[in-house]
């Protein structure tokens, strides 16, 4: 499992890398095809692969989001309570969080592979959707493997407050 | 059980789950989700489920979010707020709580090339807070304006909150921001009379500082250049409808990239460090509205948004006093809960309302971004009193109670809430700009 978990945050890491370079070439590609249309050359389907861009740094961003506990909850209530209902209401909602989370990742490979089949491609560039559907699909497969990580990490939190 | 039904059990799901500290975003999707499948059919909300999130994630108007959020962290991770800062300070320093003065004048610079308000208030309660310390300011007023300051960040364009208002509401994002331009300048002008005030009745609060000669004056004035040229160019080129709000955001982001380069004032590691917090809070906000997004939809199927606005306007209540439960309402809702999730989750219910009554929409964006950056300010959830707080520790080395804080900010809050009232009265002071675009 540790091995597992280990190689689970390498990879995590790595799509943090993979997010910073797509949102770095969003910008540069939009410059390019500002500066480009001044001189009448823009990018052709430059709005198409900025959208692509972006999808690929969200995907790649859910990990290591939901790792520093990037997201805005509210804290009020359960800052009063005992530590250890604490963590196990966490575990409640991490695990709804996984249930959600699993079936988005199910559904969107449904969806990714429906637009296959029918040959979906871009307005302009005519790309095959699909692959980046894929993407996504594979991003949140990830993502719900990085909650299933922390709600083991949250029982193993609770059994040492046991033994204590 | 009629899809009405199903709306209110939704609602109150929700918000109970809201307090176990479930991730906003991830309870208005999972209630959207099982409501909507509930209303319509299992499969359709499975469908529902990855479409949305897939189509609000390739979203071209949604791609301003990152970059835009890049751009302000390329300025915070590049000193530019040290500079504003300085400028502020020579020309306010020598009068009584000038300090204070300059420190929310300096938000406001700050703000019109960040679009977070906790972002503004953390970077200029790193520059403010050792200045006004170091002249004795009392801390009360000292944090006080850096978190009241902060909130202008959220008004003053570009805004993360109004972009995702714009999107919600299929409002132009360049309308909305140059509408914010004003009403910041207003609220500026308010806290600053607020220090003004402040330091009359009570002298010891912001003793003076040196006085400058004025080409020192001027000499820091080429410090605003930078944030000018980039402000102009990003705004100003919205305005006059030469880049959409995205190219728009690309080219501010660059710009401060190329500028902070050639100051040397980027490390490598500075830019990671931008890359990487741009990729967290992106991933925060979007996330956030496809979780909207999800809620929206399963509001729709319920017809509640429209059976309130039917129910309101058949009231034969005064459109102004509804105006004002409405603005009730989100002052309370923004002192529980983030302003960006407060507004996205209510602005689906509230707009066609608000529609309804013949107000117009985006005067109600200003409006209530203005009243949500009360909340910020507001015990028991004011993000941004914990981030000054915050800052203060790290920064001065001691600990500035979170009373003390918020006793500091109370002064400010009546400013806004005046500033609110006068755009109430004078909508055209929102609203002249936009109108000149078309």
């Amino acid at each position: 499992m540790k091995m597992i978990f280990t190689m689970l945050d390498r990879f995590s890491g790595f799509l943090k890398l993979i997010g910073g370079v797509a949102l770095t070439c969003m910008m540069l590609l939009t410059v390019v095809d500002v500066i480009g249309r001044f001189f009448k050359h823009p990018i052709f389907g430059s709005v198409e692969l900025i959208g692509f861009l972006a999808t690929i740094v969200v995907a790649a961003a859910l990990p290591y989001t939901y790792k520093v506990e990037g997201h805005v909850g509210v804290e009020i209530l359960v800052r009063l309570l005992s530590q250890k209902a604490q963590i196990c209401i966490d575990i409640f909602t991490r695990t709804l969080s996984l249930i959600l989370f699993s079936l988005v990742s199910w559904q969107m490979f449904l969806y990714a592979e429906d637009i296959q089949r029918t040959g979906e491609v871009s307005m302009n560039l005519e790309f095959p959707i699909y692959y980046l559907v894929y993407l996504l699909a594979f991003g949140m497969l990830i993502f719900s493997v990085i909650i299933f990580e922390t709600i083991v990490h949250d029982i193993k939190k609770l059994r040492e407050l046991k033994t204590k | 059980m009629s899809p009405t039904f199903i709306g209110i059990s939704g609602i109150i799901i929700m918000i109970l789950m809201f307090l176990t500290r479930m991730p906003v975003a991830f309870v208005m999707a999972s209630v959207g989700f099982v409501g909507f499948s509930c209303v319509i059919s299992p499969d359709a909300g499975l469908v529902l489920l990855s479409r949305n999130i897939y189509e609000t994630f390739d979203s071209y108007d949604l791609t301003t979010i990152p970059l835009f959020i890049l751009m302000g962290q390329l300025g915070f991770n590049s000193g530019i707020s040290k500079r504003l800062y300085d400028a502020g300070y020579k020309f306010m320093g020598s009068v009584r709580g000038g300090l204070a003065m300059a420190t929310v004048t300096a938000c406001t610079a700050f703000g019109a090339v960040c679009g977070s308000s906790p972002a503004t208030a953390a970077t200029m309660a790193t520059v403010g807070l050792p200045e006004m310390k170091r002249y004795g300011y009392d801390d009360e007023l000292a944090t006080g304006s850096v978190a009241s300051g902060g909130g202008i960040g959220m008004i003053m364009p570009p805004s993360v909150v109004l972009i995702i208002y714009g999107i919600l509401t299929e409002q132009s994002i360049g309308a909305l921001f140059v509408a914010g331009i004003f009403p910041a300048l207003l609220v500026t002008l308010l806290f600053i009379v607020c220090i003004y005030i402040r330091c009359r009745i009570s002298p010891e609060q912001g003793p003076p500082g040196e006085r400058f000669a004025w080409s020192e004056k001027l000499k820091a004035l080429l410090g605003l250049g930078e944030t000018l040229v980039v402000f102009t160019l990003v705004i100003g080129g919205i305005f006059i409808g030469l880049f959409t709000p995205t190219e728009a955001a690309a080219l501010g982001a660059f710009f401060m990239l190329v500028i902070a380069l050639v100051r040397r004032q980027i490390t490598w590691q500075g830019f990671v460090k931008s890359l990487m917090e741009t990729l967290r809070t992106s991933c925060m906000v979007l996330m956030l509205i496809a979780g909207a997004v999800i809620f929206g939809k399963f509001l729709a199927v319920t017809r509640i948004p429209f059976e309130i606005a039917g129910w309101v306007s058949g009231l034969e209540m005064s459109p102004v006093l509804v105006m004002g439960v409405i603005i009730g309402i989100y002052f309370i809702g923004g002192c529980f809960m983030d302003a960006l999730a407060f507004v996205t989750l209510t602005v689906p219910i509230f707009f066609p309302v608000v529609m309804e009554l013949g107000f117009d929409p985006i005067w109600f964006g200003i409006i209530i971004v203005m009243v949500t950056e009360m909340g910020v300010i507001t015990p028991p959830v004011g993000i941004n009193v914990y981030v000054v707080y915050g800052v203060a520790k790290n920064v001065l080395k001691e600990e500035i109670p979170l009373e003390k804080i918020f006793k500091g900010i109370f002064p400010f809050l009546i400013a806004v809430i005046v500033g609110v009232i006068i755009l109430i009265t004078f909508p055209s002071i929102i609203l002249f700009l936009p109108n000149l675009m078309y």
